[in-house]
């Protein structure tokens, strides 16, 4: 198991359990360096202090912060470390929720909680606190602190283990004011035929059909690039203009679609069935 | 009215939505900058070539990709471009998934969805996800890169998560941990679900303020007025070893 991230333990009630942070999700993606054209050689980003045009090395960089009279603050790390609070090394659970109720938009970034430690106590407790919340449907919601960040997180048991998400504040989702038209609700014909094609798309949920086309694109262009081949950028295609009749552009879907029966992956997956609706 | 970042039209059969992408999110961390502490003047990051030890301007940096220890394939800017493929700008729906099959896991960033023309293409859309409760799957390309997004009814407009791809979740059966074959006993299962009920609560993001934010514009404020500023120091807690004990304990009312 690779190095954990966070070291610590997750308390409800007078429970305590100590766990590692490991994380739930990779980037795959194909990561860059940049380079001098002109040589090859690889580019160093370097500090310089713009006053006084000279290099600057890390443990002489300050955090500054302007207030809104003009005059700068300037903090070390170190008296940043200070206002960590006492949770630092403590996921202390606050109250449980239903993890329908939390959406996905306050999800930031998932890793999972390993039990640590040698004492079957603690993972008789980790085990405990797994099969608890699958059976109640109920998430932890409490915080936590890594690095110098204090995050809202919600931990909650995924394939036998217990997963950690850290959690988006509510005033940093924006408000939706202004996005949506506004005007009158649409024609009821108009939202059937719009039902039909949707449903006539219909698939179950298999993440494992989408493959990252653009990561596998990419090293293709590197091989290429490799074997001292040109590649070519695509000219960009042109927009579709909105169909003009909507109700007509509906109706085509679904004569091309009945048309097409037993061909296409999604009419012949079986996703035909009517989802039941979130409350 | 928020600022859109992409403009373009969501497909699907053969209908077409013109729509406009915006911001759902933004961060409101204390963000400062870096400055020289001896003179609190601001810093400059700046590109050095490590060969001449000279500074180079962004025209001439190109990409390299680590083939071998030192060995890098050059692209030139428009050859990353050529992996971004055609696609124009479309969100084109492959097929509708039932909303709640997505795990959370999945969602990287969210938009929120606005409209270019009248909005009445983009009412129905929304109304018929709405009533289906199925969630739009499709891909897109932004920023000269390729992403999977789904596309579902929120909080009476649309919004756009991007999706991690599935090999970019790691499976638990991958870690090495060991959980007691024995399961826990009746009587700590129910007490454990008592706990759970006795605080349960319902969600509201509005009932959690970021505190840790408001601690660090406080040291700011303390700083400014010329305070000293120390490091607390904290306890560690004892791990759980009777777990009986502790969750009757904890039913009684005690606090850690």
């Amino acid at each position: 198991m690779p190095r954990p991230l966070w070291n610590g333990s997750l308390s409800f009630g007078l429970v305590n359990v100590p766990v590692q942070l490991t994380g739930a999700t990779r980037d795959l993606d194909l990561h860059f360096r940049q380079l001098h054209k002109k040589d090859g050689a690889p580019i160093e980003q370097r500090r310089y202090c713009s006053q006084d045009e000279v290099e600057v090395q890390w443990e002489e960089v300050g955090r500054g912060f302007e207030l809104d009279n003009g005059k700068q603050v300037v903090l070390t790390d170190e008296e940043l470390a200070s206002v960590q609070p006492e949770k630092t090394r403590t996921i202390d659970v606050q109250a449980f929720v239903d993890v329908d109720d939390v959406d996905p938009i306050y999800f930031d970034n998932t890793w999972f909680l390993v039990p640590a430690g040698d004492s079957q106590g603690t993972r008789r407790a980790y085990r405990l606190l797994v099969e608890v919340m699958e059976s109640t449907e109920r998430a932890a919601l409490g915080r936590f602190v890594m690095r110098t960040k204090e995050y809202l997180v919600l931990v909650r048991p995924r394939d036998g283990l217990l997963s950690l998400t850290t959690m988006r504040f509510h005033d940093e989702v924006r408000p939706t004011d202004g996005i949506a038209p506004g005007g009158r609700k649409p024609a009821k014909d108009k939202i059937e035929q719009a039902v039909a094609v949707i449903e006539s798309l219909g698939a179950d949920w298999d993440p494992e059909r989408y493959t990252d086309c653009y990561r596998e694109r990419l090293k293709r262009v590197v091989k290429q690039k490799q074997k001292g081949e040109k590649v070519k950028a695509p000219s960009e295609p042109k927009q579709p203009e909105p169909a003009p009749d909507l109700m007509e552009a509906l109706q085509a879907t679904l004569e091309r679609m009945g048309s097409s029966k037993g061909n296409g992956k999604s009419a012949s997956k079986g996703g035909r069935k009517k989802a039941a609706a979130k409350s | 009215m928020p600022k859109s970042i992409w403009n373009g039209t969501i497909s699907f059969g053969l209908a077409h939505v013109p729509i406009k992408l915006y911001s759902a999110t933004e961060s409101k961390t204390v963000s400062f900058r870096e400055v020289h502490l001896s003179d609190g003047a601001p810093i400059e990051h700046r590109r050095i070539c490590s060969k001449e030890g000279k500074e180079i301007p962004y025209k001439e940096v190109v990409k390299g990709f680590e083939v071998a220890e030192d060995e890098y394939v050059v692209l030139e800017k428009d050859e990353v471009k050529a992996a971004a493929g055609a696609r124009g700008k479309v969100i084109e729906i492959e097929e509708f998934v039932p909303g709640d099959e997505i795990d959370p896991i999945f969602v990287e960033k969210t938009y929120f969805v606005g409209c270019r023309d009248d909005g009445d293409a983009y009412k129905v859309f929304r109304e018929a996800l709405e009533q289906t409760g199925r969630v739009g799957i499709g891909r897109f390309t932004f920023h000269d890169r390729e992403y999977l997004a789904a596309v579902r009814p929120l909080d009476g407009v649309l919004a756009l998560h991007t999706l991690r791809f599935h090999d970019e979740i790691i499976d638990p059966g991958d870690l090495d941990v060991t959980i007691p074959r024995k399961g826990p006993s009746q009587r700590e299962v129910k007490m454990a679900e008592q706990l759970v009920e006795s605080l349960h609560e319902k969600f509201d993001a509005t009932d959690h303020e970021d505190t840790y934010r408001e601690a660090v514009l406080d040291l700011i404020d303390r700083k400014a007025k010329g305070k000293k500023i120390e490091r607390p120091e904290f306890e560690e807690r004892e791990e759980t070893d009777d777990l009986v004990a502790a969750l009757q304990a904890s039913l009684k009312g005690g606090k850690s």
